[in-house]
């Protein structure tokens, strides 16, 4: 049986000292608590119920993505070498935990099987894991890949990262020591190897205590200074993902300007976020916990040509700004670049990417509300599009249709206030783009060939998306509610969109500002009119990629509908990064009207699209489809981007 | 230093040719009225003035009251009070002479600016006949305004150069467009703060119109007329089209 404290007088002491070092590691996670309470708002709760969900805590989230840390894994090694470290640290605690509770209770850890199974071997192999995980670790520091180290690399991770190995490797040293000096011992097979290391020496017992005091020393000042240093996400990292709310997207809510009405306020709350102190609570948690691991710099479209934007970017400098406690610098956009946050094209990438659940996206659009709404600082083209917005309701400026040119040649029935089924919503692209106006027209073919009961509004309208995304919300809730107005008036409850980004606000938004739709999007439902045989498009060999919009696939999950419906037409080729990992085509965010340089994110998304060789390239975003043809002609005269609608309309049978 | 800036609200002057109508010889009323495209210039001008000499900014109009609303962006991006004269007149004199009664209330306004023509009729006739009216300066095309002991130097556009204007007394300046005065977008908080302010409405009079008498009001037809140039050789190509262009002088 193995003696607790072997060799050790008052080795008790080290368990009074875990007190104070407790009490420091406290007070270093409460100086985060302090900060991160100086957020503008509390947390908000959604108060839909949901399974998993107790208070503000997503159970499932914490368990997966927290604990379980789901998405490391999706990089194989970094996820492995994490994982050996995180499991291995919890066994090597549960250990030390268990010893305690041998000295003071006498709980028999010692002997028998469980002390060779778990005391002895599973605690050598948890050591060994970590060691090897560490290693991993510590090479990739020496060697970076890019995303480590641009825009620039976090200190610490590396004295923190030897610390603990040089806690571990004085562990195995003690135990081969204590091995040498006793006898071999079960299960111990790294501490028996050691053991067979040393030479023999009377002095072996002194040389046991000194080390022994060192290493516990060490392991108390490693947690002492967890805190204060970026192992901190150990802690930070579970707590985010358990408040973060699961449904995709950042979740940007709406605004109430009613706040905004009364000036006899001491302080006027400002409008999006000029100063840390503006921000929420969970967003200042966000950069707290913000590993600088740089996934999201690595997904982001931005980032990844070269602009000046890039989401970890953004999250280290929200960072220094935090831990220099500095919430009143209204600098925080001029520290950023105001180009740097037109740049996102809100496709939430880097949030699919992230490890520890932060919404990049939110942070940059709350900083890119206040340059539109309080500063008016805008880019020209977006300037552009937002007065068209304002003074028309559209943001296609210099348009050289008019709002009825698509319907030329066709009847498209108007909505009729009970007896209509579905509300068509062209929605602005499909309405003034001439190109766009095709999908419009392809599925006005395919509803009434389906016998969809259907009308569209007899003056067209816009969403108000395109200011959303701009940034500026006031003109967004204006919009809105001036549709929902008429909804309401015309007794609308079920909508199709043909633009994801309509979709989203309907059903996003929206219901925030009192108008609860029943919304479908294009792809869907001509998916759904397939599966029921009310479309029965004629099926070719022809070779079809799918290009997933972000705001279907990765902002609502909405994957296998489109692909569905393509497959009852032609033969289905994924690209590599396609579903929820698709790469943006460039236009989200009102980053369609925007004066991009150097290399445009639409033509590389279509080139990894017309790398896969197949004859068209099909998507289910009017947007995209602009970007993406537009992105091609760098590539090919030939068109071969094409809308779901259309596609499916053309191989409709109307005989 | 009183300034006062001439807007006025006209139809969507964006307008595809193809989608253009007329109703009653003018723009359909399906069209969304704005602020006219010089207009805004013009407001822009007289908001840097007002932020450069700490001049008081009011910004007058012609129409009616359903204007109001679109006025108010004048207000919201920095204009200090709105007077609107009631009248549906398309006269110039007319429109001139009510103007005159909203910068008569205005009293001593020192420099009247105005877009250099209307979105709508583009006559660009209104504020000569204004300044004839008033008796003072009248200056077009101009893009900068700076003021000096009293003295007025201006900037005057034209399509290949510009001249510096010096003059002193009041004025009434046609304001074109330059880079310097892209209007800006107001800030959420002064659209809300437009939308509280009082409008002064003013009825209008009755002036006698000029005499002339609008006979007929046409607007070109849209016709497109395909031609193919042959492709063989890109450079002669590019020469062909050119040479085209010349030919129909759109160049
Ligand atoms: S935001 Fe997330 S993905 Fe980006 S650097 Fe921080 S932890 Fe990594
Ligand atoms: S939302 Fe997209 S564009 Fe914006 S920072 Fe994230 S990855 Fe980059």
């Amino acid at each position: 049986m193995r003696v607790p404290y072997w060799n050790i007088d008052y080795g008790f002491l080290i368990d009074i000292l875990a007190i104070p070092a407790l009490a420091v590691f406290l007070s270093g996670l409460y100086g985060h608590y302090r900060k991160i309470r100086k957020g503008s708002e509390r947390l908000k709760t959604r108060s839909d119920k949901l399974p998993w969900k107790f208070g503000p805590v997503f159970v499932r989230s914490v368990l997966t993505k927290g604990i379980l840390g789901t998405v490391i894994y999706r990089k194989f090694y970094t996820g492995l070498a994490h994982g050996s470290v995180f499991w291995g640290m919890l066994v090597l605690g549960l250990g030390t935990t268990l010893a305690f509770a041998n000295l003071i209770a006498k709980v028999p850890v010692f002997s028998g099987s469980f002390n060779r199974w778990f005391m002895a071997f599973g605690l050598d192999l948890a050591g060994v894991c970590v060691l090897a995980g560490l290693l991993f670790f510590l090479l990739r520091r020496l060697f970076p890949p890019d995303r480590l180290v641009t825009p620039r690399e976090r200190s610490g991770f590396f004295p923190m990262a030897c610390l603990l190995a040089v806690i571990l490797v004085t562990g195995f040293l003690i135990e081969g020591m204590r091995i040498r000096a006793s006898a071999p011992e079960l299960g111990s097979f790294v501490g028996n190897f050691v053991a067979g290391l040393i030479p023999g020496s009377d002095h072996i017992t002194s040389y046991h205590r000194y080390l022994w005091w060192f290493h516990g020393l060490l392991a108390l000042a490693f947690v002492v200074y967890i805190p204060y240093s970026p192992m901190v996400h150990m802690v930070l990292a579970p707590i985010n993902t358990a408040l973060a709310d699961p449904r995709p997207g950042p979740k940007m809510g709406v605004i109430d300007f009613s706040r905004f009405d009364d000036e006899s306020g001491e302080e006027m709350p400002s409008m999006g976020v000029a100063k840390l102190a503006d921000f929420s609570r969970k967003r200042l948690l966000d950069f707290d916990t913000c590993l600088w691991c740089g996934r999201c710099h690595e997904v982001c479209p931005a980032a990844q040509t070269q602009q000046p934007l890039s989401p970890k970017m953004v999250m280290a400098t929200l960072a220094g700004f935090l831990s220099a406690n500095d919430f009143t610098d209204d600098s925080l956009a001029d520290a950023i670049g105001v180009d740097a946050l037109f740049n996102c094209t809100t496709c939430a990438a880097c949030m699919e990417a992230c490890p520890v659940s932060i919404n990049q996206p939110k942070a940059i659009m709350k900083l890119r509300q206040n340059l539109a709404m309080e500063r008016s600082e805008l880019p020209e083209l977006m300037s552009k599009a937002y007065n068209s917005l304002e003074q028309r309701r559209h943001p296609f400026f210099g348009t050289g249709s008019g709002p009825k040119d698509w319907q030329k040649g066709i009847d498209v029935p108007i909505f009729a206030p009970g007896q209509t089924e579905y509300l068509l919503w062209v929605g602005c692209a499909a309405t003034y783009d001439e190109r766009a106006q095709k999908v419009a027209r392809a599925m006005v073919k395919i509803l009434s060939a389906a016998g969809v009961s259907f009308g569209i509004l007899s003056k067209p309208r816009c969403t108000g998306d395109p200011a959303k995304q701009i940034g500026n919300e006031f003109l967004f809730t204006e919009i809105a509610q001036e549709n929902i107005a008429e909804f309401d008036e015309l007794g609308i409850q079920k909508i199709i969109t043909l633009c994801p980004h309509c979709f989203n606000s309907f059903t996003r938004h929206y219901p925030e500002l009192g108008g609860h739709y029943e919304v479908i999007p294009h792809s869907v439902l001509i998916g759904e009119l397939i599966a029921a045989r009310r479309l029965v498009p004629e099926k070719s060999d022809e070779s079809i990629c799918l290009h997933d919009p972000c705001y279907l696939a990765r902002r609502n999950h909405i994957e296998d509908p489109p692909r569905l419906a393509l497959e009852a037409v032609g033969r289905l080729v994924e690209m590599p990064r396609s579903k929820r990992e698709s790469f943006c085509c460039g236009g989200g965010g009102g980053n369609y009207w925007s004066e991009s340089s150097g290399v445009r994110i639409n033509q590389v998304r279509a080139k990894e699209a017309l790398d896969t060789n197949t004859d068209v390239i099909a998507t289910a975003c009017p947007f995209c489809l602009l970007m993406l043809t537009d992105g091609a002609k760098k590539y090919t005269e030939d068109q071969k981007v094409f809308d779901i609608a259309e596609l499916i309309a053309a191989r409709l049978n109307l005989n | 230093m009183k300034i006062a800036v001439l807007a006025k609200v006209v139809p969507d002057y964006e307008v595809p040719a193809g989608d253009f109508e007329l109703a009653g010889n003018r723009a359909h009323a399906r069209y969304t009225r704005m602020i006219g495209l010089y207009d805004e210039n013009a407001i822009e001008t007289g908001i840097q003035l007002k932020e450069k000499y700490g001049a008081t900014l009011g910004i007058v109009s012609y129409g009616q009251s359903e204007d109001v609303p679109i006025l108010r962006k004048a207000i919201a991006m920095g204009g200090d009070s709105l007077h609107l004269v009631l009248g549906e007149s398309d006269d110039p004199y007319v429109i001139a002479s009510n103007l005159k009664i909203a910068l008569e209330q205005l009293q001593d306004v020192d420099l009247v600016l105005a877009g250099q023509q209307s979105a709508d009729l583009d006559r660009g006739v209104v504020h000569g006949v204004l300044a004839e009216m008033l008796g003072c300066t009248f200056l077009a095309q101009i893009s900068r305004i700076e003021s000096d002991q009293g003295r007025w130097t201006v900037c005057q556009n034209h399509e290949s150069g510009s001249r510096m204007l010096q003059f002193s007394g009041k004025a009434v300046l046609s304001i074109t467009s330059s880079p310097e005065n892209v209007p800006r977008i107001p800030a959420v908080r002064a659209i809300m703060a437009a939308k509280k302010k009082p409008v002064e409405k003013l009825q209008g009079t009755d002036a006698p119109p000029m005499q002339v008498e609008e006979v007929k009001v046409e607007i070109p037809k849209l016709e497109s007329v395909c031609e193919f140039l042959p492709f063989e050789d890109m450079q002669e190509t590019s020469r062909m089209l050119l040479a085209r262009l010349r030919e129909e002088r759109y160049l």
